[in-house]
């Protein structure tokens, strides 16, 4: 039979084969992952300059940069390949979630020993990811355990290095990005991706991962089970963005969705319908850093939040990705 | 030699000509492809060897510690620790059919949990510190608290069993690092925590910690003992248990015969979720990445180099279908290699590549590590070429996931989700 199969395939043109997936790779470059990247690295301009300007954690102009760059790396995090993945950049920009508090940890350890690797960039890069990036920056800007510990002098030279650090690595995987956007877009034999079904793959692998990630983690962690919720296991709960990470997410998600089914109207309409329902479920839930997870009720409406996002996740699985002949492959969220 | 890329191209073009001009020829190749059922059958057989030799020498441990306990001294101690270091052999080579088999992954939380907050069985150091804001039984210490509070409930464990360690403790408060029962835990009451940073040694936990009377160190001996025994005894039961499993009639062997597609697309769910999502991320990338010398598998013996190559060689084994015994009986047959070669020789000859190449790397690894150069001391930061040999095995487990993706497309079972393994369906983290 496959035999069969393949002559046949021999035989036809090679348009009736496989489906064209140029122009959806292109659009899903050019308008989903470099703005994103490009947003990324002003925001973590920006960052970088408030933390010069004022390094005090109460900062009203360094908070708000805080804020608005985690905002762009939010929208750009389920694109785990390429440039993210070189030098550790995505894992160095946000160490999430963290089973063995090895964040304070680390923290920790640099004030104590005044580390002199904050005076260089380089000697910084060298650390531990888990004392870098935004959850690094939360804790030190909104956790009042930091906020006297160590002297105040080394505190500050920490959140300028942090902040410096963060902003090399969204530069750097914007600069890369622009490079790397034709490795995606022009698959071939010597390139990562072989062929234009898996330069699809990749971009598929990035929306069920990424729904996966605020579906289980992002919304599962802090739900626990019901005789034992875990609202302390809210993402970056501390400076009360849980909520809105999830619903960041979803929205750079539907994005994505929508350009990779581009071509099938009706899976299209399917996906943009869940994705509104799951986005208006969280901008409805008024719960920032999802504590409500420690009450019935408020467990409630978690719960159909993370439904609602289940939902899209069998959507893709079942309609999407079947009908684009692309399996989801495996993916960082596969160990336990 | 390696083969290059143009090299693999040219052979499946040949490889289709032949196919479309040689009609009777096409036949031939298709006899050469073994079923799917013998491929299974093969698997199966593969997963019943092993396991069967990790029970072995599982008891092969007991016996030894049993030895320890009744007689301690340096010599029983390290006798101990030998087994326990061979045991190790056989189970990572297992640890392939984790991903993709839902009974195994069910399961193997009970055997090979990791990491773990030692504090919740025995001493710790003062820097270890106590309950964390993730687990308030970091630092219970079961051997020196007969009673203690768990839940709302008082636990008694004046008497310390395997039913107290694998239905309370393990896991206690749903934690996961509450890790009561398995290689680890024994592991660590061999070695003791390791105190030497990133520097040279492992755990060097006295024999004297087994002492009955006066001479006991570290406190509680007998419970000590008691613990040592229980946590041996439950290892064996449930490899026992497992390796029944995949014995003629077994349900691990009958689910994978259920759905013939299914089953093949078991074996590189588990090839694959192994190789990346796993090894190469939770083990190995973010240990380097945090520099932590705990973050290692085996953190207490220093054994992380083995548990690393044993696992590639499992992988690359269920492959190529065929396994040698640690009696030095090879057991093999039809493999999925000989599958992928029926349909695209070339992609076979990539993966086989791929395959040597990661086992070079993580070779290069283990030898690097027996010369005496550890992992913890690898993991230091600013250590290049601890960076480089880690990142070796990195590279080539990720390398290798991209073919073995390749080989689900050209066997067409993209089709066939990737589910009924629990850390597909459920992944309570990234790094967990």
């Amino acid at each position: 039979m496959r035999i069969l199969a393949f002559a046949v395939a021999m035989t036809l043109p090679f348009s009736a084969l496989a489906q064209d997936r140029g122009p959806i790779l292109t659009d899903t470059v050019e308008g989903h992952i470099l703005p994103g990247f490009a947003n990324l690295a002003d925001a973590t301009g920006t960052l970088a300059q408030a933390a010069q300007a004022n390094c005090a954690a109460g900062s009203p102009e360094l908070r708000a940069a805080y804020h608005a760059a985690f905002d762009d790396w939010i929208s750009v995090s389920h694109l785990r390949f390429g440039p993210s993945e070189v030098d550790d950049r995505a894992f160095a920009l946000a160490f999430w979630p963290d089973t063995k508090g090895f964040t304070p940890k680390a923290l920790t350890d640099l004030i104590a020993a005044e580390d002199t690797a904050v005076e260089s960039s380089k000697e910084f890069a060298q650390t531990s990811i888990a004392g870098r990036g935004f959850f690094a920056l939360e804790q030190l800007l909104y956790d009042p355990k930091f906020a006297d510990q160590g002297s105040a002098p080394y505190r500050c030279a920490l959140i300028q290095a942090i902040t410096a650090d963060i902003d090399v690595n969204a530069r750097a995987m914007s600069a890369d990005w622009d490079s790397y956007a034709t490795t995606l877009t022009q698959p071939g034999e010597n390139n990562p991706y072989r062929s234009s079904d898996e330069a699809m793959q990749e971009l598929y692998k990035a929306l069920v991962t990424g729904l996966e990630f605020t579906g289980d983690t992002r919304v599962g962690r802090p739900m626990g089970t019901f005789d034992r919720p875990r609202p302390n296991r809210a993402e970056a709960r501390r400076s009360e963005r849980s909520l809105r990470h999830v619903e960041l997410s979803l929205i750079a998600l539907r994005d994505l969705a929508a350009r990779l089914s581009a071509d099938h109207f009706e899976i299209a309409a399917d996906l943009d319908g869940a994705f509104n329902k799951a986005i208006t479920r969280a901008q409805s839930l008024d719960d920032p850093s999802l504590a409500g997870v420690a009450t019935p009720q408020g467990r409630f409406r978690v719960e159909a939040l993370q439904q609602s996002i289940n939902d899209i996740r069998d959507i893709v699985s079942t309609e999407l990705g079947p009908t684009l002949g692309i399996s989801a492959g495996f993916n960082s969220l596969d160990g336990d | 030699m390696f083969l290059t890329r143009k090299h693999l191209s040219m052979t499946k073009l040949f490889a289709a000509t032949s196919i479309l001009t040689l009609g009777v020829a096409s036949a031939a190749v298709a006899a050469d492809a073994p079923s799917k059922a013998d491929v299974l059958t093969t698997y199966a057989n593969i997963a019943e060897a092993k396991y069967d030799d990790s029970l072995i020498a599982a008891k092969a441990l007991q016996e030894a510690v049993n030895a320890l306990i009744a007689e301690p001294t340096d010599a029983t101690l390290n006798a101990a620790r030998a087994a326990w270091i061979a045991a190790r052999v056989p189970y990572q080579q297992t640890e392939v059919y984790r991903f993709g088999n839902a009974i195994v992954d069910d399961w193997e939380g009970k055997v090979n949990a990791w990491p773990l907050d030692e504090g919740l069985i025995d001493y710790v150091d003062a820097a270890y510190g106590g309950p964390t804001d993730e687990n308030e039984f970091a630092a219970l210490n079961v051997i020196a608290n007969p009673s203690f509070e768990l839940s709302g409930e008082t636990i008694d464990a004046s008497e310390i069993t395997p039913e107290l360690l694998g239905e309370t403790l393990h896991e206690a408060d749903g934690i996961e690092a509450n890790v009561a029962t398995g290689y680890h835990a024994i592991e660590f009451l061999l070695w003791g925590q390791d105190m030497n940073g990133h520097g040279s040694g492992a755990g060097n936990r006295p024999y004297t910690d087994y002492v009955q009377g006066d001479d006991c160190t570290g406190g509680n001996c007998d419970r000590r003992g008691q613990y040592l025994s229980a946590a041996t005894a439950l290892l064996v039961s449930d490899l026992e248990w497992m390796a029944d499993q995949w014995k003629e009639g077994g349900e691990a062997r009958a689910a994978l015969s259920a759905d013939e597609a299914a089953g093949v697309s078991a074996i590189l769910t588990g090839m694959g979720s192994l190789s990346y999502g796993e090894q190469a991320g939770e083990r190995m990338r973010l240990g380097l990445m945090l520099n932590d010398p705990e973050e290692e598998h085996d953190c207490f013996s220093d054994n992380t180099h083995n548990s690393h190559y044993y696992d590639g060689l499992g992988i690359q084994n269920v492959y190529l279908g065929s396994y040698t015994r640690i009696d030095g009986t090879p057991v093999s047959g039809a493999s999925l290699s000989d599958l992928v070669i029926a349909s695209d020789p070339s992609l076979d000859a990539e993966m086989k590549v791929k395959l040597a190449n990661t086992m070079q790397a993580l070779g290069r690894l283990k030898s690097t590590a027996e010369a005496g150069f550890a992992y913890d001391q690898m993991l230091e930061r600013g250590n290049e070429g601890g960076e480089l040999l880690i990142m070796g095995g990195v590279n080539g487990l990720v390398d290798q996931t991209k073919t073995i993706e390749r080989i689900v497309n050209t066997l067409e079972l993209d089709q066939i989700d990737f589910e009924g393994s629990d850390s597909l369906d459920n992944p309570d983290a990234v790094f967990q």
